[in-house]
């Protein structure tokens, strides 16, 4: 049984009221009253939405007084109003209980304008009527204005003068257009209106443009906003939150039943204007370093989203409500949240909200909220966005696909740039935070809710239905232990793995292909948690990030549709971005990374929505046939995937990032995580249709960037003095070489790239574990400072030996076999110019590992590593199973290759490698993997033998037997051998390392900056001024809408 | 003398005053000179409001016996549209909130800084 919701309005001012006459209550019973009775409106108008969900409750009309409108008012509970009054009035509880103090100490009228306010939210939201609507929303800005008195100090004062002058100015162009309206129809009824709409001459186009363009004005549209943003600055952060939450969705709402009587054409207008402070908006958030102000620059983005998708509301079909609804209650838990964070931390200076660290709760909370705005899975923004871009694309919409995606990005530069520095900047001077239990609670729920309620829509949208939620939960499992030692989670998360994967292998039978990359996550995961258990710690957030990864990797494989493969891929890229992160200097290369794949996600889904508009629907087998701009659509989806193969171009964050990170995390993030990539664009090439010209054209391009990647990553990691920023750019290199293999599209260039996908893995993962160990243990990854380990470390040092003779293409190890392939596929293929680039850089990777030997192993050990002893068991086992896999295929390579060649000919038949007693054959020659093992292995040990006999009696030097002069320890590396070694080669090929793109991408976010900086300076402060900006808002949409 | 009949005065009247308001609110420098032009822009707007209600030889919709006679009992056809001039007490009510609220962050600001120019509150920016 649901209560007539006139009792919303009853209770409010009935308290109200009461709270006035009775003047000495006390104050902390008033509070309490006012709470009460905000619960009741929020319990009536819950009660009506908990109808309208479960039951068959019809919406009903309220009249007061028996009249019709606008005798009465007459006000209208459907299923819209009660779930927008019930969020109104839940964030109005939340809110209250947050301001609970600083009502108290402004006395009892503070409650009663509180209550009012959200009375009169309720109403506008409720009310079917013009001029009620006009008497309400005036009520609640004279109590917006009184509650921005509750922060004291001249700030609020200006801000509350400035908003109040605005909002009057609006309002007195709404009362106008209203009365035209009444004069024309007769009538201020929405509903008469909708049903006789005769406002077709220019009178009445101009009585609706009025009422539309204040409406319009209310939701802050940019550039006519200044007075909106000092609000969000200048107000209590509590009232903020309530501000940007509530005071929105009813302005916004407004707008929406105004669009019934507004006429078609004003889609198109509400596009445009929400667009542009969707942009807009986002775009001068770049520069703000004031975190309330930011928050109300996003706040205004996120309106000119919604006014936005209120504008493509006829592209949208049923999916309207839908795509609104997850998008404003992302806005709305969100930013509440944020500026509840905002009051609790009471830092202005967003660097300073690094704070959040010594509070792990708001932490998590703050990183929930903002993953919410951007549209990250799980939240309820990530379904919303997907939905609209897909029935953009259905209807055509590219340009609106386009803005919405290019907004968002922008929206991400500040928010994430934002996040990282609360991660990482120092805090070591801020205060501690004072946690009180009623500031406290209304963002923890908010929190959770975003969870709950990511949930609830996922269960709406189709293709969400097949995500397997079980490794999710295991995963917030792993993060409520996460107070555990680092060896239990390790424990559990092995297992949790293994099994995973030994549920998951099944299900890909017949598959092998997803089978290998399987075999890559899972086993990957599985080795390099390993090692995890070297640490002794708890390893606070390591393990559910980790897990995350990895689950998202796997999600890739189990996808049956696009939508899961973006899903996984999101889950991923967060995962992997807190792995990532937790390296010291990781703070900017933790920031590119995320910003590449924020980038390359979008990249994705226009280039998903582009195969659903093409097939209607979404399966993976949508990639084969995209007939809307297909090489566009291509494009897009591989340029997305190569952010995480770190292709030239899209590569400028991997060195940093890898560079940082820890041993273990090195081995996930490069020999792992980037394998995504190649999935990714493996999947693609295989959908797309290999006779088509744009084939052709692509893969062309591609062919270039593979070997582009091959070099600039090889030449790169020759400079190096860190041997874990050379291992990095190596890992660019490689992946050149795989995509350029891909690239080729014929059997042998796949079987070279997935050979080497394969192989990377193996000697990629030995190298990672053990020069990420030994930097582990040294404290420095800089080569210079090592040397002689051999002696104190021979099992690493036989280790890297043979992954780099592995590496390098020598034969008898397996990497020889991946050149062999490449000889033969680009003979075949014919690219001869990109192939001697990649043959080339080649011979350039030998320049690099060479130093890994000889400048980490042998040479003179340094004093003060005189007492360091051989990497720990939890390195040396996963190293040696990852070296048993690199001897296993080394001998038997056609153990690998044979049914990689099966797997391949199903899709590229010609070319095959013949294979006869373990001899292959191709067009251009043989390669017989186990003879030549036997004949260089039985070369090698003849040599060696013949070395430790002839040398048997040789005289053993001993460190200190020579003299060697120049090192000096004080500035080691200007003298040491190993320090600057290719100084040469630098002078020949220095060409080649300009980091070219690097100062391309850092000009273009520059001048993003300065456009912003430029911009910005429209908001002076001056309230005259944002006057002067309505009207001339108002001014130019005449001209443009009704002069026009 | 149809131009000059009453509904076409008031209008023309309301409207110059909107637009006096609405200069008054860009150009004034002093926020009670703003202020004051807020409710010439208000007025305005009360007035045109009543002007368009207006009809012709037609008495107030207040509904008494002098009415009821004037019309022979037909009080529809002897009295303006009411709904206007109910519209207008609404506004008038709200207009007045405004302004005294207007007026106390006057004060308020007049406090904080000893200065009524505009220019002078412009903290917040950017």
């Amino acid at each position: 049984m649901v209560i007539d919701p006139i009792y919303i309005v009853a209770a409010a001012l009935g308290v109200s009221f009461l709270i006035g006459i009775l003047g000495s209550l006390g104050k902390t019973f008033t509070a309490v009253l006012s709470l009460i009775t905000i619960a009741f409106m929020t319990f009536v108008s819950a009660g009506w939405l908990y109808a309208f969900q479960f039951g068959n409750q019809l919406e009903q009309v309220i009249s007061t007084a028996g009249f019709n409108a606008p005798f009465s008012i007459s006000l209208l509970m459907g299923q819209n109003e009660a779930f927008l009054t019930t969020i109104v009035n839940f964030v109005g509880l939340l809110g209250g209980i947050y301001l609970f103090n600083d009502f108290v100490k402004k006395g009892r009228n503070a409650f009663v304008v509180y209550i009012v306010f959200l009375m009169g939210l309720n109403v506008v939201i409720m009310s079917r009527d013009l001029f009620n609507i006009f008497v309400f929303i005036e009520i609640t800005s004279i109590a917006t204005a009184g509650l921005i008195l509750l922060q004291d100090g001249h700030r609020a004062i200006g801000a509350g003068f400035k908003y109040m002058l605005a909002t009057s100015v609006i309002s007195s162009i709404f009362l106008i257009g209203i009365i035209f309206i009444y004069y024309y129809t007769g009538t201020l009824s929405i509903d008469e209106l909708v049903a006789n709409n005769n406002l077709l001459g220019i009178g009445g186009l101009t009585a609706i443009f009025l009422v539309m363009v204040a409406t319009i004005i209310e939701m802050k549209p940019f550039p006519a906003n200044g007075w909106g943003l000092d609000v969000y600055d200048g107000s209590h952060p509590g009232l903020s939150a309530v501000i940007s939450a509530a005071s929105t969705t009813a302005s916004f709402y407004v707008l929406y039943k105004l669009m019934g009587i507004a006429g078609q054409e004003w889609y198109y207008y509400l596009s445009v204007l929400g667009a542009l402070t969707f942009i807009g908006s986002n775009l001068l958030g770049i520069k703000q370093k004031n975190a309330q102000r930011l928050l109300g620059y996003s706040s205004i983005g996120q309106m000119g989203l919604l006014m936005l998708i209120l504008g493509l509301r006829p592209f949208l079909n049923d999916k309207f409500l839908f795509i609104v609804a997850s998008i404003l209650i992302s806005h709305y838990l969100a930013k509440a949240g944020l500026f509840w964070l905002a009051g609790i931390v009471k830092e202005r200076d967003i660097n300073n909200w690094s704070k959040l660290r010594k509070s792990p709760i708001l932490m998590v909370l703050f990183g929930t909220f903002i993953f919410t705005l951007i549209g990250f899975p799980p939240f309820p923004s990530f379904f919303g966005k997907w939905e609209l871009i897909m029935q953009l694309a259905s209807a055509q919409q590219f340009n609106w696909m386009a803005i919405i995606l290019i907004g968002s990005f922008i929206e991400g530069i500040y928010l994430f740039n934002w996040f990282s520095n609360a991660l990482k900047h120092d805090n070591s001077k801020l205060s501690e935070i004072k946690i009180q239990w009623h500031k406290f609670a209304p963002p923890v729920i908010f929190g959770l809710l975003t969870y709950a309620l990511g949930y609830f829509f996922s269960t709406y949208l189709e293709v969400a239905s097949a995500i397997n939620y079980i490794p999710l939960l295991f995963i917030v499992f792993i993060a409520l232990i996460d107070f555990t030692p680092a060896w239990v989670k390790n424990t559990i998360s092995i297992i949790g793995v293994s099994i995973y994967g030994l549920y998951v292998f099944p299900t890909l039978e017949g598959d092998l292909l997803r089978q290998i990359f399987l075999g890559i996550f899972l086993g990957g995961a599985v080795i390099t948690l390993f090692s995890g258990y070297y640490n002794k710690g708890k390893r606070v957030g390591f393990y559910p990030m980790a897990l995350a990864m990895f689950v998202g990797l796997t999600m890739l494989l189990t996808a049956t549709n696009l939508f899961e493969i973006l899903y996984g891929w999101e889950l991923m890229t967060v995962g992997s971005y807190f792995l990532l992160i937790r390296g010291k200097k990781s703070l900017p290369h933790g920031y590119s990374y995320l910003m590449y794949s924020l980038g390359g996600t979008y990249l994705m889904m226009f280039g998903f929505a582009l195969a659903f508009a093409s097939n209607g629907y979404l399966d993976i087998s949508a990639l084969s046939n995209i007939t809307v701009y297909p090489t566009l659509a291509y494009s897009l989806i591989l340029l997305g995937f190569m952010t995480k193969t770190a292709s030239f171009g899209v590569h400028t964050w991997l060195p940093g990032a890898h560079g940082e990170a820890v041993a273990d995390i090195h081995f996930m993030a490069s020999a792992i995580l980037l394998k995504a990539g190649v999935f990714g664009i493996i999947i693609v090439l295989l959908n797309m249709d290999p006779n088509a010209d744009y084939t052709t054209n692509i893969m062309y391009v591609l062919g270039w960037i593979g070997a582009i990647s091959a070099l600039v990553g090889n030449t790169q990691a020759v400079f190096q003095e860190s041997a874990k920023k050379l291992l990095a750019w190596s890992s660019i290199g490689q992946l050149g070489y795989i995509v350029f293999g891909l690239a080729m599209m014929s059997h042998l260039g796949w079987m070279a790239g997935l050979f080497y996908t394969v192989t990377h893995f193996f000697y990629k993962g030995v190298l990672f574990l053990i020069i990420g160990g030994i930097a582990l243990k040294l404290g420095t990854p800089l080569m210079y400072k090592m040397g002689g380990l051999i002696k104190k470390m021979p099992l690493s040092f036989i280790a890297v030996l043979i992954a780099i003779i592995t590496l390098a293409g020598i034969p008898p190890l397996i990497g020889f076999g991946g050149k062999w392939l490449f000889y033969n596929a680009i003979l075949e293929k014919g690219w001869y110019l990109q192939g001697a680039l990649v043959m080339f850089s080649g011979v350039i990777a030998f320049m690099y590992l060479w130093r890994l030997i000889h400048t980490i192993f042998l040479g003179q050990l340094k004093d003060n590593h005189r007492n360091v002893t051989e990497l720990s068991a939890w390195f040396l086992i996963p190293v040696y199973l990852l070296l048993a896999g690199i001897m296993v295929t080394s001998v038997k390579p056609e153990w690998l290759l044979e049914p990689l060649g099966n797997m391949i000919a199903q899709y590229f038949p010609d070319g095959q490698i013949l294979w006869t007693d373990g001899v292959g054959y191709t067009e251009y020659g043989k390669w017989a993997g186990t003879n030549v093992a036997i004949i260089i292995g039985g070369a090698f040990m003849f040599v060696l033998g013949w070395l430790l006999i002839a040398t048997r009696k040789a005289h053993k030097i001993g460190q200190f037997d020579i003299t060697y002069a120049g090192e000096r320890p004080e500035r080691p590396e200007t003298t040491h051998v190993a320090y600057n070694v290719f100084e040469g080669l630098y002078k020949a090929m220095w060409i080649i390392t300009i980091p070219l793109i690097e100062t391309l991408w850092t000009r273009i976010n520059n001048m993003l900056r300065d456009i912003a900086g430029f911009t910005r300076r429209i908001y002076s402060g001056n309230g005259q001024a944002y006057m002067l900006h309505i009207v001339l808002f108002i001014l130019v949409s005449y001209l443009v809408i009704i002069g026009g | 003398m149809e131009f000059l009949e009453l509904g076409k005065i008031g209008l023309l009247i309301g409207f110059l005053l909107v637009l006096v308001g609405f200069w008054g609110i860009l150009q004034q420098k002093n926020i009670i000179k703003i202020i004051v032009s807020f409710t010439i822009l208000n007025t305005g707007i009360n007035l045109i409001m009543v002007a368009l209600g207006y009809l012709r030889g037609r008495t107030a919709p207040i509904i008494d016996d002098s009415v009821e006679q004037l019309a022979n009992n037909n009080v529809i056809n002897a009295v303006v549209d009411p709904v206007p001039q109910a519209l207008v007490l609404t506004a008038i009510v709200i207009g007045f909130g405004v302004t005294a609220l207007l007026l106390a962050f006057a004060m308020k600001l007049y406090t904080a800084k000893q200065t009524l120019e505009i220019n002078h509150y412009n903290d917040l920016k950017w």
